[in-house]
C-alpha cells in the first residue's frame, strides 16, 4: 500500500516540479516583489512597503483601466459565445467534414496573434479595405473611424481567442449522448426547444471551460490594444508590461498582476457560482 | 368506429448502406395489445421500435399509426413514446421535471402536471422521490422512472426497448409482472422488445420471433413454444432436440420419420411428402426415459449423464446413430444407473413438431 502511494508520488513528482517551478515560484515572488520597496529604474530594496498598492488604488488611472479590460474582454467572451455555440454545434454535426473543419478551427494558432492582426490593420485603416468598400458602394462618404476604437478592441480579442470558445463547446456537443436528444423529441418537443431544455444545459461545462479559457487571456492581453489602437487604448497587459518595461516599477508591475489575477479569479468564481447554481453537481 | 389495430407496419425494409437491418417486415399490432419482438441480437428489433417512434425512415413500406400513414408525421409529434434501453433520464433535472417534460411540451397546465406527475409516481410507487436527480436513482428506479415519463402522456401506444435488461434477476422478474399489470391497468398498447424468450413468454399477448430482419413467426406465447413453424424458432425458444429426419411411411393418422437409422412417429400432417428431408422437435420435459420397454417406447440409447439443475434432472443419451439426446426428468427415478446402461425413451407423438426449414 504504502510502496503504490510512493510509486504514485515518483510518477506524480516531473509534473508536480513543473508546477513548482514555473507556477508556484513565480507567484511567490511577483507576490514578494510587489511588498519591497522600489529603489527607483528597477532596482528592489527588500524591505516591507505598501507602496506599489496604495499607487494602484489611489491613482483612478488603474482603476478604470482594470475595469475597461474586464468589459472589453467580458463583451469579446460573450460574443465569441454566441459565434462560437452555432459553429461548434455545425461542426459537430457535419459527418465526415468534421475533423477538416476542426483543423480549420486551429489553423490560426501555427501563426502568432500579432502576425494576424496586422492583417485587420489592413482592414480597418481609414484607408482601408472595409472602408474603401463602403466608400465605393455609396454606403458612407467619409472613411469611418474604425481603428482605435473599443470596438475594435473587442473585435481584435473576437479574433484572436474565438478558437478558445469553439474547441471546448465543440468537445461537449460532439460527446453528447444523441440518446437524449431523441428522448426529448420523443416526449413532444420541437428541435427548437430540444435545443434549449437539453442541448444547451447538457453542453454547459463546454460553454463554462471555454468562457474561462476565452476570458482569462483576453483580460490581460496587451497586442490587440497596442496594434488595433495604436496603443491609443491601454488595457491592464499594456500597463503592467510598461510598469515592468519602460517604467522599470517592478513593484507596481507586480501588484497590478497580483490585482488582476484576484479579478480574473473572482470573475470566474462569480461566473461558476452564477451558472452552476441550479445543478452544482452535475457541472463537476 | 374505432379500428383493430393500433400499429400497422406495411412491407418495411430498413437499409444501412448495403446492409438490410429490417427486410420486407408485416405485422398488425392491435388495439390493447402487449406486443412483444424477440429475436437475437442484430437482427432488427431496435431498427423496427424506432421506425414506429420516427428516428428511422423505412427504405420501403409504411407505418401506420391508429389508422394513418405517419410518413410525414416527426417524432415529436407522434402520439407514441418510448422507454429507452439506456432510460436516458435527463441528467440536469430531478424526477419531477423528467417526468413533467412531456406535459410541459404540450403545455398543460401547472396543476395538471403536478396531479399526473404524482399519479404517474403513484403507479410505480416511487412518490417519496420527486426531488432526486436520475444519478441518485438505483437502475431499477431510474427504470421505472423512464415508464412513469413515458405513459405519464398517454400515448397510444408504448414503445419498450429491453427495458429490463440492466436489472438483476430478481428484480427483472419483479419487473416483468408489474410491468404486466401496468399495461393491463392502462390498456396502453404496449410493444416490447426483448432477447431474452423466458420474459417474452411470460408477459406478451403474442409474441413476433425475429430473425435477420424478417419475422420468422408470430403467434400466443404457447403457439411460439409448443408449435415453432422453424428450426430457427424452436431453437431460440425454449431448449429443445431437433432431429434432421426423412420422411418414410405414412400410416393411419401418423407419419414415420427416419433418423438416420431410427425411427420415430408423429402426427400426420398435409404438407409432409413421402422421402421428404424435414426436421422434427421434441421438448426435453415431453420425453420419459425408461429401464424397461414400454408400449410407448420410441427409441432405445445408451445413458451417458445426468445433470441435476434444481428442480429438474437433465438426463443425457446417446442414440444408436451417434446423436445425444436430453430428457428433463422432474423426478429422478433412474436410480444407480451407470453410464453405458441401456434406456428406452417415449414421447407422445402429439408433442413433437415437424417443420421443412
Ligand atoms: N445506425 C445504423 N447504421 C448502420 N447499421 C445499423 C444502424 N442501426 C442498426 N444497424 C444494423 O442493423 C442491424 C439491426 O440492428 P438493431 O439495432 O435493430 O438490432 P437489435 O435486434 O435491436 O439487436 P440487439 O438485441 O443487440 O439490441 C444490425 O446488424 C446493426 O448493425
Ligand atoms: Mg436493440
Amino acid at each position: 500500500m504504502i510502496k503504490n502511494i510512493r510509486l504514485a508520488y515518483s510518477m506524480l513528482s516531473p509534473s508536480l516540479l513543473w508546477l513548482l517551478l514555473f507556477l508556484v515560484v513565480p507567484i511567490v515572488m511577483v507576490t514578494v516583489i510587489s511588498f519591497t520597496t522600489s529603489e527607483g529604474y528597477g532596482g528592489i530594496i527588500y524591505e516591507f512597503s505598501t507602496h506599489a498598492y496604495e499607487t494602484a488604488f489611489l491613482s483612478s488611472m488603474y482603476l478604470k483601466v482594470i475595469w475597461n479590460s474586464i468589459v472589453w474582454a467580458f463583451s469579446a467572451t460573450v460574443i465569441c459565445l454566441l459565434l462560437a455555440y452555432p459553429f461548434a454545434y455545425f461542426i459537430a454535426h457535419a459527418g465526415k467534414w468534421k475533423n477538416l473543419l476542426i483543423l480549420l478551427v486551429m489553423i490560426p494558432f501555427w501563426t502568432n496573434l500579432l502576425v494576424r492582426l496586422y492583417a485587420w490593420i489592413i482592414l480597418l485603416n481609414g484607408e482601408g479595405v472595409i472602408n474603401h468598400f463602403l466608400q465605393n458602394i455609396g454606403l458612407i462618404s467619409e472613411p469611418l473611424t474604425l481603428m482605435y476604437t473599443p470596438y475594435a478592441v473587442i473585435l481584435g480579442m473576437v479574433y484572436g481567442f474565438l478558437p478558445f470558445m469553439i474547441l471546448p463547446i465543440y468537445s461537449s456537443i460532439e460527446q453528447l449522448d444523441k440518446t437524449y436528444l431523441e428522448a426529448a423529441e420523443d416526449l413532444g418537443a420541437n428541435p427548437v426547444k430540444t435545443f434549449f431544455t437539453v442541448t444547451i444545459p447538457l453542453t454547459l461545462p463546454g460553454i463554462l471551460a471555454g468562457f474561462i479559457i476565452t476570458f482569462v487571456p483576453a483580460v490581460s492581453v496587451f497586442v490587440v490594444t497596442d496594434l488595433l489602437t495604436g496603443s491609443k487604448l491601454v488595457m491592464v497587459g499594456n500597463v503592467i508590461r510598461d510598469a515592468f518595461l519602460i517604467e522599470m516599477n517592478w513593484q507596481l508591475g507586480s501588484a497590478l498582476s497580483i490585482l488582476l489575477m484576484i479579478l480574473v479569479l473572482l470573475s470566474v468564481f462569480i461566473f461558476m457560482k452564477f451558472t452552476s447554481s441550479k445543478d452544482k453537481k452535475f457541472l463537476i | 368506429m374505432t379500428s383493430e389495430y393500433m400499429v400497422q407496419l406495411k412491407n418495411i425494409t430498413k437499409k444501412f448502406g448495403k446492409d438490410t437491418a429490417v427486410n420486407e417486415l408485416n405485422l398488425d399490432v392491435k388495439v390493447g395489445e402487449f406486443l412483444t419482438l424477440l429475436g437475437p441480437s442484430g437482427c432488427g428489433k431496435t431498427t423496427t421500435l424506432r421506425m414506429i417512434a420516427g428516428f428511422e425512415k423505412p427504405t420501403e413500406g409504411e407505418v401506420w399509426i391508429d389508422e394513418k400513414q405517419v410518413a410525414k408525421i416527426e417524432p415529436y409529434k407522434r402520439e407514441v413514446n418510448t422507454v429507452f434501453q439506456s432510460y436516458s433520464l435527463f441528467p440536469h433535472m430531478n424526477v419531477f421535471e423528467n417526468i413533467a417534460f412531456g406535459l410541459k411540451m404540450k403545455k398543460t397546465g401547472k396543476d395538471e402536471v403536478e396531479e399526473r406527475v404524482r399519479n404517474a409516481l403513484k403507479l410505480v410507487q416511487l412518490e417519496d422521490y420527486v426531488n432526486r436527480k436520475p444519478k441518485q436513482l438505483s437502475g431499477g428506479q431510474q427504470q421505472r422512472i423512464a415508464i412513469a415519463r413515458a405513459i405519464v402522456n398517454n400515448p397510444k401506444v408504448l414503445l419498450l426497448d429491453e427495458p429490463l435488461g440492466a436489472l438483476d434477476l430478481k428484480l427483472r422478474k419483479q419487473m416483468q409482472l408489474e410491468l404486466k399489470h401496468l399495461q393491463q391497468s392502462l390498456g396502453i398498447t404496449f410493444i416490447y422488445v426483448t432477447h431474452d424468450q423466458e420474459e417474452a413468454l411470460t408477459m406478451s399477448d403474442r409474441i413476433v420471433v425475429m430473425n435477420e430482419g424478417k419475422i420468422e413467426q408470430v403467434g400466443l406465447p404457447h403457439e411460439i413454444y409448443e408449435k415453432p413453424v422453424s428450426k430457427f424458432v424452436a431453437d431460440f425458444i425454449g431448449e429443445t432436440n431437433i432431429f434432421e429426419c426423412v420422411v418414410s411411411e405414412f400410416k393411419g393418422d401418423y407419419a414415420y420419420l427416419d433418423i438416420k437409422g431410427v425411427t420415430v412417429v408423429t402426427p400426420k400432417n398435409d404438407t409432409l411428402q413421402l422421402d421428404e428431408s424435414v426436421y422434427m422437435s421434441i421438448r426435453p420435459e415431453k420425453a420419459k426415459v425408461t429401464l424397461t420397454k414400454t408400449q410407448d417406447t420410441l427409441l432405445s440409447g445408451t445413458f451417458k449423464e445426468k445433470i441435476y439443475v434444481g428442480s429438474i434432472t437433465k438426463i443425457i443419451i446417446e442414440l444408436p446413430n451417434g446423436r445425444e439426446m436430453v430428457v428433463n426428468e422432474v423426478e429422478d427415478d433412474l436410480i444407480g444407473i451407470k453410464s453405458g446402461n441401456e434406456v428406452y425413451v417415449s414421447w407422445q407423438p402429439e408433442d413433437s413438431v415437424v417443420f421443412k426449414g
